[in-house]
């Protein structure tokens, strides 16, 4: 009886297969990339540089403050148009910086949180003590900051991961693109289609969530206003 | 008594030459926090500041180890101008010890790192050698047991003997404590004033803010009372507790003893 289900499963499970595993590269690039320039971005505006401190508000607020598939359209149709020679990107490059970008606005956001959530008193004791600003960072508020961004990161992960979706308009074959060219092979059976594909992104961000909530009760973390 | 005053000497430690400091406050106006303070500390001193709160004690202290820059005024601690943007503020700060009143350990590391970490970072000693000084302290500070353990696992006096300890391994020629007893309960009060009294009696120069009178009255060479941001009276113990000629002392002294 479900002998027609089961074949087109079988059919196109190669290429949902396929799209997750892209799906999965292009989140651990995101992930990767955004948490470095996270890092940076938000020690650097810890410091409470004058102009550079309103500068990455800006980008955040840039960021964070606007849908991410206008941002992809913006960096996949707009910046080409520019005709800047290094501004010419293609789908992939397109998708990969702006995802790392979007990112690293939320990545950047948490890591400042995370270390203004520290007393203040660590940075003195170890400034009192004769360390400069630098040391201070590096020994005493970094190693403390990133153990309270472990469980808010692990929430960025999976927006992250959701976000991926949208990729699928600049024609990336990730995971939702293969579920829609499969829907266009078996228009019949859309339904079953995306509840593989769902099922799919489930067993990806599964993991991540449980361990966003094993970390949340271990190690407790910075609560950030996400979304 | 045995004390510090057998030691003194005619150096100077620390000098606070007309020093100012104002805070913007959150709506508007400033408070002057600091108001043309000045005052001397000779090696091997024990000076007490004692004032109500918000009178500028902790300001006072901070500006010493440059914590808290001012806006007017010179303080040097011996020999470095700590106040001269060119002095490097992070040997100096090296050279005098601080213990907060909140402790302040770091968080992430067992009492004995935390007393390592600055050694090897700031003094460059090797880490053996670090170990070694940091295991003589937590003997000499009564804790050498809890080497290992978290500053969550300690008690407030033991978080501050261990803070002590880590002041110490910088071998410090001034120590700042900022109400190191304020924060601790009742019975471990008496035994951080029996450990700031042996440092006192070794010849460690001291500026201590508390509110523990008989300490001041006791360990200290000299007593200094703040109010306002203004020093208004300044005197060895036993003149400053039996006749003080200041109004705003007496009333003090009267809610306090
Ligand atoms: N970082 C700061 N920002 C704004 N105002 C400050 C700051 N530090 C101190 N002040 C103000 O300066 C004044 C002196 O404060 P300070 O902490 O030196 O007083 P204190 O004598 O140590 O008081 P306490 O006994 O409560 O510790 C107070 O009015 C305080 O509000
Ligand atoms: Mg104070």
């Amino acid at each position: 009886m479900f002998q027609d289900q089961i074949q087109m499963i079988q059919s196109i499970t190669p290429f949902l297969l396929e799209g997750l595993w892209l799906t999965f590269r292009i989140t651990i690039i995101g992930i990767v990339v955004g948490s470095l320039i996270g890092m940076v971005l938000g020690t650097l505006r810890s410091l409470r540089i004058p102009g550079l401190t309103a500068l990455i508000g800006l980008y955040i607020h840039l960021f964070r403050g606007s849908p991410f598939l206008v941002q992809l359209y913006i960096f996949y149709y707009l910046l080409p148009e520019l005709g800047v020679a290094w501004l010419q990107f293609d789908s992939m490059q397109a998708a990969v910086i702006t995802l790392c970008l979007y990112t690293g606005s939320y990545v950047t956001e948490i890591v400042n949180s995370a270390i203004a959530a520290l007393p203040k008193g660590q940075d003195e004791a170890a400034r009192a003590v004769g360390m400069t600003k630098a040391q201070s960072l590096w020994y005493v508020v970094l190693p403390q900051a990133l153990r309270m961004i472990i469980p808010p990161m692990s929430g960025v992960f999976v927006i992250i991961i959701k976000s991926t979706a949208i990729l699928s308009v600049v024609g990336l074959s990730e995971l939702t693109r293969q579920g829609q060219i499969a829907s266009l092979r078996f228009p019949g059976d859309l339904l079953l289609i995306y509840v593989c594909v769902a099922a799919l992104y489930f067993v990806y961000c599964y993991p991540v969530l449980k361990f966003a909530d094993w970390a949340e009760k271990r190690i407790g973390g910075v609560t950030l206003k996400m979304r | 008594m045995e004390n510090a005053r057998s030691h003194q000497s005619e150096a100077i430690m620390v000098s606070i030459e007309a020093v100012s400091r104002s805070f913007k406050l959150p709506r508007a106006g400033k408070v002057r926090a600091l108001d043309e303070v000045s005052a001397t500390v000779r090696q091997g001193e024990v000076v007490v500041i004692i004032g109500a709160s918000g009178s500028g004690k902790s300001t006072l202290l901070r500006t010493v180890n440059a914590l808290e820059r001012v806006d007017e005024g010179r303080i040097t601690v011996n020999g470095i101008e700590v106040t001269n943007p060119q002095s490097n503020l992070n040997r100096l700060r090296a050279n005098v010890g601080m213990v907060f009143q909140h402790f302040n350990l770091f968080a992430h590391k067992t009492a004995l790192e935390n007393i390592v970490l600055p050694q090897t970072v700031v003094l460059k000693r090797s880490r053996d050698e670090a170990v070694s000084r940091a295991r003589e302290l937590l003997s000499r500070v009564g804790i050498p047991e809890k080497a290992d353990a978290p500053p969550g696992d300690l008690s407030g006096g033991q978080q501050q003997r261990v803070a002590i300890a880590r002041a110490l391994a910088m071998n410090p020629k001034v120590m700042l404590f900022d109400e190191a007893t304020s924060a601790l309960d009742p019975e471990t009060v008496g035994g951080i004033l029996a450990l700031m009294r042996e440092l006192a009696d070794e010849g460690m120069t001291m500026m201590v803010v508390t509110h523990e009178m008989k300490f001041a009255e006791d360990v200290g060479s000299r007593i200094i009372f703040m109010d306002q941001g203004k020093i208004v009276e300044e005197g060895a113990p036993t003149m400053f507790f039996k006749a003080p000629d200041n109004e705003r002392t007496k009333e003090f002294l009267n809610q306090i003893l």
